[in-house]
C-alpha cells in the first residue's frame, strides 16, 4: 500500500504541507505520501502523521535490521514499551546480506517488511532509487539537519551514528605498546592477533573508504599482511578482545567499548587524531509494507526525542544521536566532540562498493 | 466370470500418489539449484537470461577451499572410523561392564548436535581463551596445548559428534558376523590375536569400507563445526564457503550454486560407490538373522576398556555440557574466574530473548509435525519402493535417496528459490521449513522404516491376501500393526533430526519462523559466547525433557516382538 | 467387494476339473522358473507337485494363488479364467477365493490364535457369533482349542502349523494350497502330521494342491502326483503309477531309489510277455515293457527294494546272479547293500537281515515284473 511518487508530481501538496520547509534546507521539495494532508497528532511526547489507532489495529511491525541480536531485540523492546499493542518481529542480518535478502524477496513479489535499518548509506540510496522506501516526511523531520536525511527528505533518516576507533586488550598490551594512530595497526607485532569486520558491514566499508582516502590505496594492502580475523558483529570483536583471543581490533566501535567496559572487560579505546570513521545508521519505512501505519509510527518514534534517547542509552545500542537537540551519550561524550570521518562524496563512495568488496573478500579468502 | 483389474486400484493410487509427492519435493528445488548454477546472466534478474558453465570456473579460483575440505573430511573420517571401530569392538566383542548402557549412550553426541559440540570445544580449545589452554598455562606450559580452530580441531569435533554413525554401521557389521567363523579358527589352534587379524578383520573390512565411504560423504557436507571453528581463522570448507558467498555482500549466488552442484556431484558419486560395495559384498544385511557374536572375556583389561568408553563419553558429552554451564554462569568466561565474575544474568537475558522463546516453541511444533507427517509419507514410500511391485519403484528409490547426496545447505538454496516463486505464500513461514525438513529427511526416514519393513516376512502379508483381504484391509490389520515399533522409532528419529537441523533452516528461517539450532548460530555471531552458552543449555534442557516424555509415552506402544 | 469367487463349496459332479493350468510359463527376467506346465486338478482330489528344489513347483503354486506374475499361459479355476496372458487377465490373489498354508506358517505375532484363525471370516464380514462358532470348530479339528486366547508368537512350530491350517480352512474355501507346510518340522512330527493332514483333507473334501520335495509325503498324501524338474513336468500320475512305472531315469531315481540298467535288446530271448536285454557284461536281464516302446538300447529301472539278497541260491529261474558284496550300510529299518555286478554296482535295500561281510558272495535276484522299461 502506498506508492512512491516522483518529487515533481505533487507540487500542490507542498503548498498544503504544514511542514516548516525552510528548516529543511533541501533543494528539492518534499512530498507527502498520501493526500489529502492531515495535521500531525501528538502521541506520548512526539508528533506523528500516522493513524495510531489504525497502527494498533494492524497490531504488527516487521523490522529488518543490521544490528546484532540483542541490539535489534533492544530496539524492538523500546518501541513495544511505548506501544504495547503492536507486536514486533525482526529479521537480523549484516547490512550486505540484509539488503540482498530484501531485494530478492521483492523481486519475487514478497512484501513482508515494514521498516528497514541499514548501517551503510550506499544501499540506502540504492533502495531509494529503486522506490523501495515509502515516501513519508515525519513531523519530527525539522529536528534533523539536511545532511542527516535522505535527499529529498522523506525516504530515510540517520537514526544514529556508529563511530569506530582502535581498541586493545589492556592486560596483554601495555600502554607503551598500545596503538595511537591508524598507522599503528599495520605494525607487524599484531600479525595474526588483530580483528576487523566482514565485507558485508557498512562501517567496515566506511573505514576502508575514508582511511584509503587519507593514506592511499597501499594502506589496506599492508593491512592484508596482518592476516586479520573478520567477524560479523562488534560483540564478537570485543568478546575476543576481552578474552585475549585477539590483542587489538582495527575497528573498535565506541558503543561496544562502552558495553564491555561496563561488564568489567579489560579493554581500552583509542581515538586516533586523524579521526574516527563513522557510519550512519539508516532507518526508513518500506513501500508496499503490510502494516503501513505502524511503519510510519515507528519512523516517527525513532526520530523523536524519546526514540533517540532509547537508541542512545540502551546498552546494546549506545548510538550517537544526530538529532540537533540530543543530549550527550551516557559517557558524557557528544558526537560533536569526536572527530568523525565520513565519506566526502557519497556517490563516489557508493561507486566503490564493488572495489571494496573484491579487495576485502580477497583479503579474507573468498 | 471374468474379472479384470479396475482402472486404478487403491494400492496403485496410494503408491503413485506418494511417489509423485516425493518427486515434487525433491526434484523441484534441485531444478532451481541447477538453474542458479548455470545462470551466467545478471544475478539480479530472474528468470535467468543466459545459461553457461562459467560459474564452475569460479570454483577453481579457490583451490585452498577444496584442499581444506578434503583435509578436514579425510581427517574426520579417519578419526570417526577409529572411534567407531574401537567402540564397536569394545561394545560388541568384549565383556566390558555396562555394555548395553554404553551402546545407548553412544547416540547422545548425535542428539547434542555438532553445533553444541563446536561451541563447547571452542570454549575449551581456542588458543588464547580456551579453558584447556588456560589450565595448561597455569600449570606452567607455554602458549597453547591445543588449537581447536585448525583443520584437525574441526575434524576432531566432527568425528566426535557426527561420527556415531560410523559406530552404528561398524557395530552392525560386527553383529552380523557368524561367530562360527571365528570359532573355527580358534578350534584349529589360532591365538585370539591371530584370529582377529586373519579372520575377523578381513571379514569386517568390506563393511568398514562401506561405512568409510558413507561417513566421508557425510563429512563433505558437514557445516556446523566448520562454521563455528573455521570462520574465525578464515578456514573455509566448501559448505561454509557457500554460506559465506550467499551471505556476503555482494553475494555470489551463482558461484555458490556451482559449488553446491559440484559438491553434490562428488557426494553422489561417493554414495553410488557405497551402494556398490554394500550390494556387492552383502556383508551387512538388514533382513538376515542377527547372530549373537561371541563376547570375549578380556579379564582385567575390562576396566581399561571401561575407561576408554568413559573417556569417549567425557569428550563427547560430559566435558561439553559442563563447559557450557561453566561459561554461561560467568560474565566473561575464563578458566579461573574471580568471585565477581559469577552471574545469572546470561540466563535471565536468554529467557527474555524473543528468538529463544519463539524458536523453542516453533522447533517443538515443527518437529512434531515433521515426525508425524513424515512417518506416514515415508512409510508409504518405503512400502512402494521395497514391497509393492509397482513399476518404476527403483527410480523412486533413487529420487528418495537423492537428498542424501546433497548437503543440506545446498539443498536449502534450491528450496529457497523454488518456494520463493511458488504462488502459495509459504515462504518465510514454518510451512516452508516443514516442507524442507520432509524433503531432506526422506532418505533417513525411508531407510529406517524400510529396515523394519524388510524384516517382516512377506508371507505374513501374502497370507492375509490369501484370506481374501484387500490391500487397504491387510495394510490396516497386518502390515501397520507389525510396523508400529519401527514406526515409533522412526517418529522419534525424525523428531530429533528436525530439532537439530541446521543447514537448511539457517537459510530458510523467516521472522516468524525462527527455530532452535540456527538461532543458536545467530546468537554466536552476534552476542557474547556466555549468552550463547546459556541459550544453548536452555534449549538442550527443554529438548531433553521433551524427549524423555516422548520416549516414556511411546515405550508402551509396540512392545511386542515381531517374530 | 469381492467378485464372485469361483466356487465356494467342493463340487461333487464328475470330473470337470476344478483347477486347470494350461501351458503356464513364469520367467524372472530372462531366468526361467516354469517353462510350460499343464495339468488339471479334479474336485476334491489332492494333487502334489513334487520335485527337487528349483524345479518350479513353488512358483507354479504361487502362480495359481495369484502371488506370482506369470509370463504366459492360462489358469482357470472352476471354469473361470483367473489368469490369461492372451486375454490380459490377472485376477488379484485376494479375489480368487483360494486359501494357502505357507512354509513359514505366517502366523501373525501381534494377534491371538483366535484372531489369526478368525481373520478370513472377518474379511468376509461374518457375524461375531458365527465367527466364534466356526473358529472354535476349526481349532477343535486341529486340537488347538485350548490355545485360542494365547498370543500367537508364543507357540511352538508344530502348534503354529496347526493354527495355520485351521486358519486356512475356517472360511470353507474350495481350494487349499500347501507350500511345503511340513518341511520345518522334525521327522517324527512330520510323519504324524502327514496322516492328520490327509484325514482332514478327506473329511473336508477340499481340492488341494500340495507342494513338497519330500517323496514319502507325496506318496502318502496324494491322489495324483506331478513330478517336476527344471520348470517342466516329467510325469503325472497316481503315486502307484509313478512309483511302479516311472517314465524316465529321473523319475525312477527321484521317486524311490532305483538301479538303472542299460543293455542291448534281445528280442530272440523274449518269452511270456517278457523282454530281455543283454548288458555289456553279458548279463541277461528279463523285464516288462508295460506298453512302452523298447528300442535297441533300452534302459530298465529296478527299485532297490525289489532286489532280493540271499546267502543261498533263490528259487527263481530268471534274473539271478551271484555277486560279491562291496559295502553294507545299516539304516535301521533296512540295510542298504551294494554289490558288484558286471561293470556297475547294484544297490539293494533289504529289511532286517543277517549281517554280511564285505567281499562275501551272495545271490541277488529280482522278479521280471519289477524290471521296468523306461520311456525315452
Amino acid at each position: 500500500m502506498g506508492n512512491s511518487k516522483k518529487p515533481d508530481v505533487t507540487r500542490r501538496t507542498i503548498l498544503k504541507a504544514g511542514v516548516a520547509m525552510p528548516l529543511l534546507g533541501i533543494a528539492a521539495p518534499a512530498v507527502l505520501a498520501q493526500a489529502p494532508l492531515k495535521s500531525p497528532t501528538k502521541v506520548l511526547d512526539f508528533m506523528t502523521y500516522a493513524d495510531v489507532a489504525k497502527a494498533e489495529q494492524e497490531g504488527q511491525l516487521v523490522f529488518y535490521c543490521h544490528e546484532n541480536e540483542p541490539g535489534t531485540a533492544g530496539i524492538m523492546e523500546g518501541f513495544r514499551k511505548d506501544f504495547p499493542k503492536i507486536n514486533t518481529s525482526y529479521v537480523r542480518a549484516q547490512t550486505g546480506a540484509l539488503y540482498t535478502k530484501i531485494l530478492s524477496e521483492r523481486s519475487a513479489g514478497r512484501f513482508d517488511v515494514d521498516v528497514i535499518q541499514l548501517s551503510d548509506l550506499a544501499p540506502a540510496v540504492d533502495f531509494q532509487k529503486k522506490g523501495g522506501y515509502e515516501f513519508y516526511v515525519s513531523p519530527e523531520t525539522p529536528a534533523y539537519k539536511a545532511d542527516h536525511l535522505s535527499s529529498p527528505a522523506g525516504s530515510f533518516f540517520w537514526t544514529g551514528v556508529d563511530p569506530a576507533g582502535i581498541a586493545y586488550n589492556s592486560t596483554k598490551v601495555s600502554a607503551a605498546d598500545a596503538p595511537k594512530t591508524w598507522q599503528d595497526i599495520l605494525n607487524p607485532r599484531w600479525k595474526g592477533s588483530i580483528s576487523c569486520k566482514i565485507s558485508a558491514s557498512g562501517l567496515q566499508f566506511v573505514q576502508w573508504y575514508t582511511l584509503r582516502k587519507l593514506y592511499g590505496a597501499g594502506f589496506w594492502k599492508e593491512f592484508a599482511k596482518q592476516n586479520p580475523h573478520a567477524f560479523d558483529s562488534r560483540v564478537q570483536l570485543f568478546d575476543r578482545l576481552a578474552k585475549g583471543d585477539d590483542l587489538i581490533t582495527a575497528i573498535g566501535e565506541y558503543p561496544a567499548y562502552i558495553l564491555f567496559k561496563d561488564k568489567g572487560a579489560k579493554v581500552e579505546f583509542v581515538a586516533p587524531a586523524d579521526g574516527l570513521p563513522a557510519t550512519p545508521l539508516i532507518v526508513g519505512a518500506v513501500s508496499k509494507a503490510p502494516h503501513p501505519e505502524a511503519a510510519k509510527l515507528f519512523v516517527d518514534w525513532a526520530m523523536s526525542k524519546r526514540g533517540q534517547a532509547w537508541y542512545q542509552t540502551n546498552p546494546n545500542l549506545y548510538y550517537g544521536s544526530v538529532r540537533t537537540d540530543a543530549p550527550p551519550m551516557p559517557t558524557g561524550v557528544r558526537l560533536g566532540d569526536l572527530k568523525l570521518l565520513y565519506p566526502a562524496d557519497w556517490d563516489d563512495y557508493a561507486a566503490n562498493r564493488d572495489v571494496f568488496a573484491k579487495e576485502w573478500n580477497g583479503m579474507l579468502g573468498l | 466370470m471374468q474379472s479384470t483389474r479396475p482402472a486404478i486400484s487403491a494400492q496403485q493410487f496410494a503408491g503413485y500418489g506418494v511417489a509423485a509427492i516425493a518427486a515434487v519435493l525433491v526434484l523441484y528445488p534441485v531444478f532451481f539449484l541447477f538453474q542458479a548454477a548455470l545462470d551466467v546472466g545478471d544475478p539480479q534478474v530472474r528468470p535467468p537470461t543466459a545459461y553457461g558453465l562459467d560459474n564452475f570456473n569460479g570454483i577453481f579460483q579457490y583451490p585452498q577451499i577444496l584442499l581444506n575440505t578434503l583435509t578436514v573430511s579425510v581427517a574426520a573420517t579417519v578419526m570417526a572410523l577409529v572411534f567407531g571401530f574401537v567402540m564397536a569392538w569394545i561394545l560388541t566383542r568384549t565383556n566390558v561392564p555396562g555394555r548395553h548402557l554404553f551402546e545407548q549412550l553412544m547416540a547422545v553426541p548425535y542428539y547434542l548436535t555438532p553445533l553444541l559440540g563446536a561451541l563447547a570445544w571452542s570454549l575449551l580449545g581456542a588458543p588464547e581463551s580456551g579453558f584447556i589452554n588456560q589450565v595448561w598455562r597455569a600449570l606452567g606450559g607455554n602458549g597453547h596445548l591445543i588449537d581447536i580452530n585448525t583443520a584437525y580441531g574441526i575434524a576432531w569435533v566432527m568425528a566426535l559428534f557426527e561420527g556415531s554413525v560410523a559406530f552404528v554401521m561398524i557395530a552392525a557389521v560386527m553383529k552380523s558376523m557368524d561367530p562360527a567363523l571365528e570359532e573355527a579358527s580358534q578350534v584349529m589352534g589360532a591365538s585370539r590375536l591371530r584370529t582377529m587379524l586373519r579372520i575377523t578383520l578381513p571379514l569386517v573390512v568390506p563393511g568398514v569400507l562401506g561405512a568409510a565411504i558413507f561417513v566421508f560423504a557425510e563429512m563433505l557436507g558437514s557445516f556446523a563445526a566448520a562454521l563455528v571453528l573455521g570462520l574465525p581463522s578464515r578456514y573455509y570448507v566448501i559448505t561454509t564457503a557457500i554460506y559465506q558467498l550467499i551471505q556476503q555482500y555482494p553475494p555470489k549466488i551463482q558461484v555458490a550454486a556451482a559449488m553446491g552442484v559440484s559438491l553434490f556431484a562428488v557426494m553422489f558419486f561417493m554414495l553410488f560407490l557405497y551402494r556398490r560395495i554394500v550390494m556387492a559384498g552383502s556383508y551387512v544385511t538388514i533382513t538376515g538373522k542377527a547372530f549373537r557374536p561371541r563376547v570375549a572375556d578380556v579379564g582385567p583389561l575390562r576396566y581399561v576398556l571401561l575407561g576408554v568408553c568413559l573417556l569417549y563419553l567425557l569428550a563427547a558429552v560430559g566435558l561439553p555440557l559442563v563447559t557450557l554451564l561453566y561459561a554461561s554462569l560467568q560474565k566473561i568466561a575464563v578458566a579461573f574466574p574471580t568471585a565477581a565474575n559469577w552471574t545469572l544474568e546470561n540466563f535471565r537475558v536468554a529467557m527474555t530473548m524473543n528468538a529463544a522463546r519463539s524458536a523453542l516453541v516453533n522447533s517443538l511444533l515443527l518437529a512434531f509435525g515433521t515426525a508425524t507427517i513424515g512417518v506416514v509419507l515415508m512409510g508409504l514410500l518405503a512400502w512402494v519402493i521395497y514391497r509393492s511391485r509397482l513399476p518404476g519403484s527403483g527410480l523412486i528409490e533413487y529420487v528418495v535417496m537423492f537428498p542424501q547426496a546433497v548437503p543440506r545447505l545446498v539443498f536449502a538454496f534450491g528450496l529457497m528459490w523454488a518456494w520463493l516463486v511458488f504462488p502459495l505464500p509459504i515462504y518465510g513461514t514454518l510451512w516452508l521449513l516443514l516442507l524442507a525438513y520432509l524433503t531432506v529427511f526422506l532418505p533417513l526416514g525411508v531407510r529406517t522404516i524400510a529396515g523394519v519393513m524388510l524384516q517382516i516376512d512377506k508371507s505374513l502379508e501374502e497370507c492375509a491376501q490369501m484370506c481374501g483381504a484387500s490391500w487397504t484391509f491387510r495394510t490396516r490389520t497386518v502390515t501397520i500393526p507389525l510396523l508400529v515399533p519401527g514406526l515409533v522409532a522412526a517418529w522419534l528419529l525424525l523428531f530429533i533430526a528436525s530439532i537439530r537441523e541446521l543447514g537448511a533452516s539457517i537459510l530458510l528461517m523467516g521472522p516468524h519462523s525462527k527455530v532452535i539450532t540456527p538461532s543458536i548460530v545467530e546468537s554466536w555471531f552476534s552476542t557474547s559466547s556466555e549468552l550463547t552458552a546459556a541459550l544453548a543449555l536452555i534449549q538442550t534442557l527443554v529438548v531433553a525433557l521433551a524427549m524423555i516424555v516422548l520416549v516414556a509415552v511411546t515405550r508402551r506402544v509396540g512392545a511386542h516382538p515381531v517374530d | 467387494m469381492q467378485a464372485s469367487p469361483p466356487g465356494t463349496s467342493a463340487s461333487l459332479s464328475p470330473p470337470s476339473p476344478h483347477i486347470e493350468v494350461d501351458r503356464l510359463e513364469v520367467y524372472y527376467g530372462s531366468v526361467p522358473a516354469v517353462r510350460g506346465v499343464s495339468f488339471n486338478v479334479l474336485p476334491g482330489e489332492q494333487l502334489t507337485l513334487l520335485g527337487p528344489s528349483g524345479c518350479g513347483k513353488t512358483t507354479t503354486l504361487r502362480a495359481i494363488a495369484g502371488l506370482e506374475q506369470p509370463t504366459a499361459g492360462e489358469i482357470r479355476i472352476d471354469g473361470a479364467v483367473v489368469y490369461s496372458s492372451q486375454q490380459r487377465i490377472n485376477m488379484r490373489a485376494e479375489k480368487r477365493g483360494l486359501s494357502m498354508v505357507f512354509q513359514s506358517y505366517a502366523i501373525w505375532p501381534h494377534m491371538t490364535v483366535f484372531e489369526n484363525v478368525a481373520y478370513g471370516l472377518r474379511v468376509r464380514r461374518t457375524g461375531t457369533a458365527e465367527i466364534a462358532e466356526k473358529v472354535h470348530q476349526a481349532l477343535d479339528m486341529v486340537q488347538m482349542r485350548s490355545f485360542a486366547s494365547r498370543r500367537a508368537a508364543q507357540l511352538s512350530g508344530g502348534q503354529q502349523q496347526r493354527v495355520a491350517l485351521a486358519r486356512a480352512f475356517v472360511f470353507s474355501p474350495s481350494v487349499l494350497l500347501f507350500d511345503e507346510p511340513l518341511s520345518n518340522l522334525d521327522a517324527k512330527l512330520r510323519a504324524d502330521m502327514r496322516i492328520e493332514l490327509r484325514e482332514l483333507q478327506h473329511r473336508l473334501g477340499i481340492t488341494s494342491v500340495y507342494v513338497t520335495h519330500d517323496l514319502e509325503e507325496a506318496l502318502a498324501m496324494s491322489d495324483r502326483i506331478v513330478v517336476m524338474r527344471d520348470g517342466l513336468i516329467e510325469q503325472t500320475g497316481t503315486p502307484d503309477e509313478i512309483y511302479r512305472l516311472p517314465n524316465n531315469a529321473f523319475v525312477a531315481d527321484f521317486v524311490g531309489s532305483a538301479n538303472l540298467i542299460r543293455g542291448r535288446h534281445r528280442p530272440d530271448l523274449a518269452a511270456d510277455g517278457l523282454i530281455a536285454l543283454e548288458t555289456s557284461a553279458g548279463h541277461i536281464v528279463y523285464g516288462m515293457a508295460y506298453g512302452r516302446p523298447v528300442g535297441t538300447e533300452p534302459v530298465v529301472s529296478v527299485r532297490t527294494v525289489h532286489l532280493r539278497i540271499s546267502t543261498g541260491p533263490p528259487a527263481a529261474a530268471q534274473n539271478v546272479w551271484r555277486v560279491p558284496v562291496r559295502q553294507t550300510v545299516f539304516q535301521g529299518d533296512f540295510t542298504q547293500v551294494h554289490v558288484g555286478w558286471g561293470e556297475q554296482q547294484l544297490v539293494a535295500r533289504c529289511a532286517a537281515m543277517e549281517p554280511l561281510a564285505v567281499g562275501q558272495d551272495v545271490y541277488i535276484s529280482v522278479e521280471p515284473r519289477h524290471v521296468v522299461v523306461l520311456g525315452a
